[in-house]
């Protein structure tokens, strides 16, 4: 079968109708809709079977009872799963943790990101180097950064407390204590993700347009005046993109809690991907697991639908 | 018309595909798929844990194949937090990738519930050696396999819960060494003096104990030991809680009060960091299964601590005897195997007096067999080990030291993890933990149709 691509045009009933000529000179049209059908079936292939059979999958072990013996849902339950989810304490905790971690980390990891942007813009020896040395901290795998950061927290051998031992400090619990293991654990996101917003902040202010500056300049503004007027309402629509992005990746956290606290002590860092792949892949819960993971798919898009919306408006706005 | 003909041409073939994908494996030959020839080896798979995959292949495999050459072995290593759910998938399978299987103690099980795993002393009895002597088993390990009467797996790595000690940190605190009559209030007055200065610079550089303190399934193990040595189960005959009471809330306070004589930072002990505090001198005793004996006090690669330095007994007693835990991994055989006759050879042979005896003075591991512990080890350093090991095997057996023994064991676990870690941390007291998580556990348990 050959393809064209070939769209209808005028003077087309000019050419020999299908059929009339000789048979080797037969050519099976598709048009354009058909063709463009055609290069994105394995696509669409691709993406039903990674993406939404998973989806579907879930929603279905979501509403079944799992059967270990057989390892598939077996029998329809309603919304059992759902009524013992939410009566869950454990999975209502691992929300709330969740939460604190993206209410802190998030902001912490913007202003820290474009603050460390804005001082790589000012032209000084070396700033090259040093944009060059944040990247590492993005190139490290996840469960490796917990890993190594647990080390250097460990009050009897890592090298953070030997520090503060230096100057009678500690040993500090950073990750035995409660309160310091979620402060470890936000400190480790935002060692390891304020590259990524300091990349995103950077393009954005290179790209920022120099008359409006010139124009300042000639009108008398300050540097204050031309920070609050002039930059930061011109990165709005970055900030907004790189929030976006940044609470896209933040809201799946699991890898550095796993590595780095293991979820613990107790609940204190028990983020809703590790309580949920716990309560799946350790406890076999699978029924339980997917009504979780149905539950925060769904907060996640309302939220993520609601950012949009607000991204949108502040980019209309300025 | 043509495309319509296409169409249904290529939905069959799709059709197609996809019953041969979900088909089931072929019937298994008389003769269990033979032990091979020269011409045409037999070549069996197996799932085993990370931790010790490499040392059986490269150690284990070889010396297995002087005797059986025909028969081609691989070891695959998982990870352990992976290796549960990965061995149900595969035992639940269509098509088999594994021959053998193993597992941790409290998985069995859910394993055996699966219905993949052939009963040992049934399904491949033919297959079995003449001498193989299923009687010379300690009972205490070989019940570690079983489940609803069968014998699902057979032990090839025994293990306990035992206390090693630094003979030297104790006689430099002036405390008498721990036998297996000391009980839990003799050890914490002799742990106030095994938290000291050994250089004379002032500062503490050695403390009491390193053990599982942080949120893990392995940690509640601990408290559990202490529970049943103190002659109190877990969940009772009706799998109903039972440590919903003083004795457990006392069991649970004596875990965390161990930590005020750990190092700093023991709260997230797991298995890796009180092995290594312990390996370099600076806890004087280690609650650890006692499988890394040979790591720990013979092998110089990995310790400071020489044969006459380490001692290893059994938990400080409660009012009902001396404390261990069992922590067995055995290996089974996959009902889907094209292969039940070379897998079962091969875990004949390792479980044999032969096998056992090899892999006790290769690679330290813990025999299993009585003819074994009573038996001359080779290695010097095995004797006393052997008595201990022999000591921890009744403790286990007299007080049914183990975990629940159900197909939501690990359930269970988790449960007890968190709760524990929660005391561990002060975000509860033992008594709030211990009451939550006889909630959750019982609510689990309902759930799962027990009645509670």
């Amino acid at each position: 079968m050959s393809v064209s691509t070939r769209t209808p045009r005028a003077g087309a009933d000019k050419a020999p109708a299908r059929g009339s000529g000789p048979k080797t000179a037969q050519r099976f049209r598709l048009g354009e809709p058909g063709t463009a059908w055609l290069f994105m079936t394995p696509a669409l292939v691709l993406l039903a079977g990674m993406l939404l059979y998973p989806i579907f999958y879930t929603l279905w072990v979501s509403f079944s009872d799992f059967d270990l013996a057989l390892f598939e849902p077996v029998g329809w339950v309603g919304w059992k799963n759902y009524e013992m989810v939410l009566r869950d304490p454990g999975f209502l905790e691992s929300l709330k943790v969740t939460g604190i971690y993206l209410v802190i980390a998030l902001p912490l990891q913007m202003i820290l990101g474009f603050a460390i942007a804005f001082l790589l813009n000012v032209e000084w020896r070396g700033r090259g180097a040093l944009r060059a040395l944040f990247l590492i901290p993005m190139v490290v795998a996840p469960v490796v950064a917990g890993g190594v950061w647990r080390m250097l927290l460990d009050p009897l051998w890592g090298v953070v407390n030997y520090t503060f031992g230096l100057v009678g400090i500690g040993p500090v619990e950073w990750i035995g204590d409660p309160t310091l293991a979620m402060v470890s654990m936000i400190l480790i996101d935002t060692w390891r993700w304020t590259p990524f917003v300091v990349l995103i902040a950077a393009a954005g202010i290179m790209a920022l347009p120099g008359d409006v500056y010139e124009a300042a300049k000639s009108d008398g503004a300050g540097r204050w005046q031309t920070l609050w007027r002039i930059t930061l309402p011109l990165l709005v629509p970055v900030m907004a993109a790189a929030f976006v992005v940044r609470w896209l990746g933040a809201v799946k956290m699991f890898d550095i809690a796993l590595a780095a606290t293991r979820g613990g002590p107790g609940n204190a860092t028990n983020v809703v991907n590790l309580y949920i792949y716990e309560k799946g892949f350790r406890s076999l819960e699978f029924g339980s697991a997917s009504s979780m993971a149905t539950i925060v798919l769904i907060i996640t898009i309302v939220l993520t639908y609601f950012l949009f919306s607000i991204s949108r408006r502040l980019e209309n706005r300025w | 018309m043509r495309r319509s003909l296409r169409l249904t041409a290529a939905a069959a073939a799709l059709g197609l595909t996809i019953t041969a994908c979900g088909s089931t494996a072929p019937e298994v030959s008389a003769d269990g798929g033979g032990l091979g020839t020269a011409e045409s080896p037999v070549s069996i798979r197996v799932i085993a844990n990370d931790a010790f995959a490499k040392q059986w292949q490269d150690q284990l495999v070889p010396e297995f194949n002087k005797k059986y050459p025909n028969i081609k072995v691989s070891v695959d290593g998982v990870p352990y937090n992976d290796q549960l759910p990965k061995t149900m998938l595969e035992l639940t399978g269509p098509t088999p990738t594994y021959d053998v299987v193993l597992g941790d103690d409290s998985w069995i099980p859910q394993l055996a519930k699966t219905g993949g795993l052939m009963d040992l002393k049934a399904d491949v009895s033919k297959w079995t050696d003449a001498g193989y002597d299923w009687a010379d088993f300690n009972p205490t390990p070989l019940a570690a396999g079983q489940w609803d009467g069968k014998q699902y797996t057979v032990p090839v790595r025994s293990n306990l819960l035992l206390m090693f000690y630094n003979k030297k940190l104790y006689k430099k605190a002036g405390v008498a060494e721990p036998t297996a009559e000391t009980t839990w209030e003799q050890y914490f007055a002799d742990a106030k003096k095994l938290v000291q200065d050994t250089d004379g610079d002032g500062k503490v550089d050695a403390w009491a104990i390193g053990t599982y303190f942080t949120k893990d399934p392995l940690t509640p193990t601990v408290w559990q030991t202490v529970l049943n040595s103190n002659g109190v189960a877990l969940l009772d005959d009706d799998l109903k809680v039972a440590f919903n009471n003083e004795a457990g809330v006392k069991a649970l306070q004596t875990h965390v009060d161990l930590l005020k004589y750990a190092p700093p930072g023991a709260s997230t002990y797991q298995f890796n960091e009180p092995l290594e505090a312990f390996r370099q001198g600076r806890t004087a005793t280690m609650l650890m299964w006692g499988s890394v004996y040979k790591g720990t006090a013979v092998d110089e690669a990995s310790t400071t601590l020489k044969p006459e330095d380490v001692g290893l007994t059994t938990l400080p007693a409660g009012s009902a005897g001396p404390g261990a835990h069992r922590g067995v991994w055995s290996a089974g055989i996959a009902k889907k195997t094209q292969h039940p006759a070379a897998a079962w050879t091969w875990l004949q042979w390792i479980t044999s007096k032969e096998g056992e005896q090899f892999t006790g003075n290769t690679l330290g591991t813990f025999p299993a067999r009585n003819s074994t512990l009573d038996g001359t080890p080779a290695a010097e350093w095995a004797a006393p080990v052997y008595e201990a090991l022999k000591a921890g095997y009744a403790a286990v057996e007299k007080n049914k030291m183990w975990r629940p023994r159900l197909p939501e064991a690990d359930a269970v676990q988790q449960i007890l993890a968190l709760q524990t870690s929660r005391a561990m941390s002060g975000q509860a007291t033992a008594e709030q933990a211990i009451d939550e998580a006889a909630k959750e556990i019982t609510e689990l348990l309902k759930s799962k149709g027990y009645p509670q």
